[in-house]
């Protein structure tokens, strides 16, 4: 096998040395650690040992000639069988670059150097990506604000803030058309323009700053037609408790501990929908429908949970499908997934059919409860409040306590008071008792 | 400097669960629990044994638990961190008290070197659970060295925890699962509210060692602070409130790793923040945290991050400490300006 | 002594070589291999132990050498050789019991050796795949320390932790522990050194610091770093100092043997200067003969710690020329399996750069992998650290 030994770097980031003298001619026999050449660098006059085991072919550099680092000096064939050099040290600055006396690659060389083994010169070319990199559209991965529709505080880069302010546009009514749900400058400048056609005179336009109007469509018009459709059609009774939660407080923070959590994003919210499902669970009727055509009432044996969600579009409700059937963990990866992918914009509609119980969690926005309105073809919907520390009584003294509210709205043709109040009643013992979920 | 403290402080009129104690005692407190539930912890440092230390952070330890494991250690920073590894190495939890601030340079290699690079060097095999206690921060009235701020530096430091407790409660925990940790922890106690009493529930911890906590929710911008200035940024906070301008505040607690999570959906929601530390602003936690909530809530921010601390210059003489640390004023101007974008 | 009373200044021409004569050191073995019995230091060695120094001294000689031709090979970015310090680190390493533990510097290869350490396992410090190599606790042996003098203290506070482990001055031999602390003469200069002798001293720390005094901190000389023999600082800290001959494996054993002895019955600290003589540069990256005194070096090849041990085996019949052939012959085969070893040293996973940092999760380190993990697999092609 034919051998080149390369110079190496003789000490801590030398780049390059003279050849001093040769201790060997071609046609000599070399033994491993033989004193091949002198060379002289910067720091001083060094000796080389041969690496490999043989006879000398060639001598590749000159007496007297400065070489830099890398560069092949002397040619040895060696026996194959010998087995000296496994060729695969590569690390090595004696074959570097590239390892064994292969040319060097163009990318990742490095600049030889006395200390170590020098420097890697830059690449001159880009490594091809597979896609390119995008700016987050936010740093958390889904925060629990999107989740009810309203409250939604729009995103935009500072110039295009700055856009809107001496636009007189105001950043909340405008559409965002941009990834992950980015109010862009051609959204600001549309609402501008949409509100300059609008305006005749300067009355309107001073009337313009005081109010804007923003054409009903898309999302928030189907949300409205949703919303009169319930309303108006089944008669909604809501019901609400108080609950301390602080076990279930301190549970979530155990949980997320555990490895078993690990990388799952565990939220209160996760343990209200698990609490609900338990509920459900234990009083089927609730999850059920009203044929209005067959006039039956059509008892569901499966549970597709909703999650109300506020999006840059507005107000969706994507289903998990099958909640009853997910572990904790699965409950919580889904509840994750469905809200950042209501959050970026991605949901299909087929992914917010067939829900047959709801969750709004209100409480992010920093309210106690309120009086849900049942997705249409549902029976029930459970609002979330905050989760605040109150002062409560707790085995007879008042201690801050972590206290929320649920509240319950149902379709009272289908649930009467009592079922809604043991739903109710049963999902708030589980959130102050976790352990109770077990029984 | 404040006396030796309260030691008695009210404790019979409460359930013994939770005790109204000032940071020094809750942080004695603390101490001792760890000592008692763990053999191999032990305290050393200048001055930690009879003394008790210079702020009675360990009083009466030497006494319980004898001078084997409360060790008054020769006057030499770099020799009580160097030793703390070793006995690491052999098995035990030491805690070092450095005893001021400014004279933790000395040890800055063994901290920043060696403590820091032990566990990584060793490819995991070795651990180092050294915590080193750090009394920082001025507003005391001191001589100079006595009043400084060097966290970034450790902060800096791959392979150190460096945290800092606000509240007599954090301390009590804090310390505590500082010594329970496996790795080495810088933990930064702010020395002119060694005295501030709190309420302390001897059940349970507040949130883990590495989390930030929201310790006042508000509306309209977020302050996060830590250490000395969380109790400034609270008092700013509720002058602020009289003025109808609602302020959240972020206790980071952890400086390294920095709670990010925390502070981005607060801000998320605030659209604005500020930064309170007494250390110098130039290359302080304050710049990175800035550029951390910047690229993280950049769609969201309304306004710069901007960042209240120590001037760029030594700490000064303390007749004059009052204008160079951040107080409600110099907070609250930076809400004024941080509200005006 | 004649060092205090030297006329030379800090920075004045170096006298002739030190030779055994001039200077005042513990010796159980002259240069010409005539055996001395000093009456502190009583030493009886079987001829298999004899033998056993013999084969030590001559395979760490070659490992090291193998080692050097392995960084002009271009296999390791540096390498610290210990060319002329075998006997000090070989008589050390010996005196060790299997529960004491030592605290190396970076050159200690005689100690590595001693404790078991795979030869590869240091190469890959120099070849730049490890910050370490091996697990302390395996071979009671902590890693090589770079900072110098840092380890020092850290054998101080070891120490400490043996003295409330109760395992000092019980009399039961497998339990009572000692420290050995390494580091060399430039190290006596530092901070965290003194502290360290502070602190085992006040503590009466069973610890041995054991330095080799092998003439140079790089290319300063011995008078940089103090103007009285380096043994003589112990007592003004307030334990023992003794000076040995380095190139004296016999001496040194019985010495350090007789130090760690003192150490394990509770009777604390003691100082040990080996004098010695780096024969080789600093590191493959020095070139001593910026510095070096003209005819210093062949000086102290006539005090070649191996030759004077081979005079002795000859003199003694305990060892022949068949039995040096036979050592020689396991030396080739020591250089050989070094030579494959370190070039069969794998180059680390580029994402282990993220393992260890900390014990515990770390927010910061985790985000710092996940992106880089990205980052990485987001080109069309693997590598980039190739």
């Amino acid at each position: 096998m034919l051998k080149e030994f390369r110079l190496p770097d003789a000490g801590e980031g030398l780049t390059e040395a003279d050849i001093v003298s040769w201790r060997v001619r071609p046609g000599d026999t070399v033994a491993v650690n033989d004193v091949i050449v002198d060379i002289e660098t910067a720091k001083s006059v060094v000796e080389l040992p041969s690496p490999y085991a043989g006879v000398v072919v060639e001598l590749l550099v000159a007496e007297g000639q400065t070489v830099p680092v890398g560069t092949p000096m002397i040619r040895i064939q060696t026996e194959a069988a010998v087995g000296a050099d496994p060729d695969g040290g590569g690390r090595g600055n004696g074959s570097l670059p590239s390892g064994s006396g292969e040319p060097a690659d163009s990318e990742g060389e490095r600049t030889p150097m006395l200390v170590g083994y020098g420097p890697r010169v830059g690449a001159v070319s880009r490594r091809r990506r597979v896609e390119a990199s995008a700016p987050a559209a936010s740093a958390g991965e889904v925060s629990p604000q999107e989740v009810v529709a309203g409250l939604f505080r729009p995103m935009a880069k500072p110039p295009v803030r700055k856009l809107a302010r001496d636009l007189g546009v105001d950043l909340n009514t405008v559409p965002p058309t941009g990834r992950g749900g980015v109010v862009t400058r051609q959204d600001v400048e549309a609402a501008a323009e949409r509100a300059a056609a609008a305006t005749v005179t300067a009355d309107e336009r001073v009337a313009l700053r005081r109010e804007t109007r923003v054409p009903v469509k898309g999302v928030r018009k189907l949300t409205a037609q949703a919303m009169v459709a319930s309303a108006f059609s089944a008669p909604h009774v809501t019901e609400w408790v108080q609950v301390d939660v602080t076990r279930t407080v301190k549970l979530l923070h155990r949980l997320r501990r555990s490895p078993d959590f690990a990388g799952v994003r565990l939220t209160p919210l996760v343990m209200v929908a698990r609490a609900l499902l338990v509920a459900v669970r234990r009083h089927p009727q609730v999850n059920a429908s009203w044929d209005e055509q067959a006039q039956e009432i059509v008892t569901k044996h499966y549970v597709n949970l909703g999650i109300a969600a506020a999006t840059p579009r507005g107000l969706l409700v994507p289903v998990i499908p099958d909640a009853d059937s997910l572990g904790l963990r699965e409950l919580a990866q889904a509840i994750s997934v469905l809200a950042k992918t209501a959050r970026d914009g991605r949901t299909q509609p087929s992914e917010m059919s067939g829900g047959t119980i709801t969750i709004t969690n209100v409480g992010v926005f920093g309210v106690d409860g309120g009086t849900p309105i049942l997705p249409p073809g549902q029976s029930a919907i459970l609002a979330v409040g905050q989760v605040a520390e109150r002062p409560w009584v707790h085995k007879g003294r008042v201690r801050p306590r972590q206290v929320t509210t649920l509240s319950l709205s149902f379709d009272h043709r289908i649930v009467d008071g009592e079922l809604g109040s043991r739903v109710l009643a049963d999902a708030a013992a589980i959130l102050n008792d976790p352990g109770t979920a077990l029984v | 400097m404040s006396g030796p403290g309260d030691h008695q402080v009210a404790d019979s009129i409460e359930p013994a669960d939770v005790q109204t104690l000032t940071m020094a005692r809750a942080l004695n407190a603390g101490l001792r629990r760890a000592m008692e539930s763990d053999p191999t912890v032990l305290v050393m440092g200048e001055d930690v044994g009879a003394l008790g230390g210079v702020f009675r952070v360990t009083d009466g330890l030497a006494k319980d638990f004898g001078d084997e494991r409360v060790i008054d250690t020769p006057l030499a920073e770099s020799g009580i961190v160097g030793a703390a590894i070793g006995l690491a190495m052999r098995g035990y939890r030491p805690v070092c008290e450095i005893q001021f601030d400014g004279f933790i340079y000395p040890a800055f290699d063994q901290l920043v070197s060696q403590l820091a690079k032990m566990h990584y060097r060793t490819a995991g095999a070795v651990r180092v659970p050294v915590v080193v206690r750090v009394p920082y921060g001025g507003g005391i009235g001191a001589v100079e060295h006595h009043s400084e701020s060097p966290e970034a530096y450790f902060a800096h430091t791959a392979g150190l925890r460096v945290v800092t407790c606000a509240t007599p409660q954090d301390a009590h925990w804090m310390i505590q699962q500082a010594i329970a940790s496996d790795d080495p922890v810088m933990f930064f106690e702010p020395k002119r509210r060694y005295w501030d009493k709190g309420s302390v529930d001897l059940r349970a911890a507040s949130a883990p060692l590495d989390r930030a906590r929201v310790v006042r929710s508000g509306e309209r911008l977020t302050i996060a602070a830590y250490g000395p200035m969380v109790r400034t940024a609270l008092d700013a906070a509720t002058v602020a409130e009289h003025e109808g301008i609602s302020i959240e505040v972020v206790d980071l607690r952890s400086l390294s790793p920095l709670d990010v999570p925390t502070l981005v959906a607060s801000v998320e929601r605030t659209r604005r923040l500020v930064v309170v530390h007494e250390a110098q602003t130039f290359l302080g936690m304050g710049a990175e945290i800035a550029a951390r909530i910047t690229e993280a809530c950049f769609y969201q921010l309304e306004a710069p991050v901007l960042r209240v601390g120590g001037f760029h210059t030594p700490y000064p003489a303390s007749r004059v400490e009052e204008d160079y640390l951040p107080d409600v004023d110099r907070v609250l101007e930076a809400a004024d300006r941080v509200l005006a974008y | 002594m004649s060092d205090l009373a030297s006329p030379r200044g800090p920075a004045g021409p170096r006298s002739v070589p030190p030779g055994g004569e001039a200077i005042d050191f513990v010796q159980l073995l002259t240069p010409d291999g005539a055996r001395k019995r000093p009456a502190e230091y009583p030493l009886d060695v079987d001829a298999d132990t004899l033998r056993g120094f013999y084969r030590d001294l001559v395979l760490l000689r070659r490992f090291d050498t193998e080692a050097t031709a392995l960084q002009r090979h271009g296999e390791l970015g540096l390498w610290a050789p210990l060319l002329g310090q075998e006997a000090a680190q070989i008589g050390a390493g010996r005196a060790l019991a299997p529960q004491d533990f030592a605290f190396p510097t970076f050159r200690e290869h005689g100690l590595t050796w001693c404790r078991g350490v795979d030869p590869a396992q240091v190469l890959a410090l120099f070849r730049g795949a490890s910050l370490g190599g091996w697990d302390p606790a395996v071979h009671n042996l902590h890693l090589y320390s770079i900072v110098i003098g840092t380890q020092v203290l850290h054998a101080a506070g070891y120490a400490m932790g043996i003295q409330r482990d109760g395992h000092v001055g019980t009399g039961d031999p497998a339990r009572d522990t000692a420290v050995l602390a390494c580091f060399g003469d430039g190290a006596t200069s530092q901070g965290d050194v003194n502290e360290a002798f502070v602190f085992a001293s006040v503590f009466n720390l069973p610890v041995v610091f054991f330095c080799q005094n092998n003439q140079f901190a790089i290319s300063e000389p011995n008078q940089r770093q103090s103007r009285i023999p380096l043994y003589r600082r112990a007592s003004g800290f307030g334990f023992p100092g003794v000076r040995v001959d380095g190139n004296d494996v016999l001496a040194v054993y019985a010495v350090t043997r007789d130090a760690l002895d003192r150490a394990r019955r509770g009777e604390g600290p003691t100082f040990i200067e080996a004098y010695t003589y780096r024969m080789g540069a600093h590191t493959t990256s020095d070139d001593p003969s910026r510095y070096r005194p003209t005819g210093e070096l062949e000086h102290w090849q006539q005090l070649d710690p191996i030759d004077r041990l081979v005079e002795y085996l000859l003199l003694t019949q305990t060892g022949d020329e068949r039995y040096f052939a036979e050592i020689a012959a396991e030396a080739d085969a020591l250089g050989v399996r070094v030579r494959e070893a370190c070039r069969s040293i794998p180059n680390p996973l580029p994402e282990s750069m993220f393992d260890h940092v900390h014990v515990e999760p770390h927010a910061q380190v985790d985000a710092d992998r996940a992106w880089f993990r990205a980052y990485q697999s987001s080109f069309e092609t693997a590598g980039g650290a190739a």
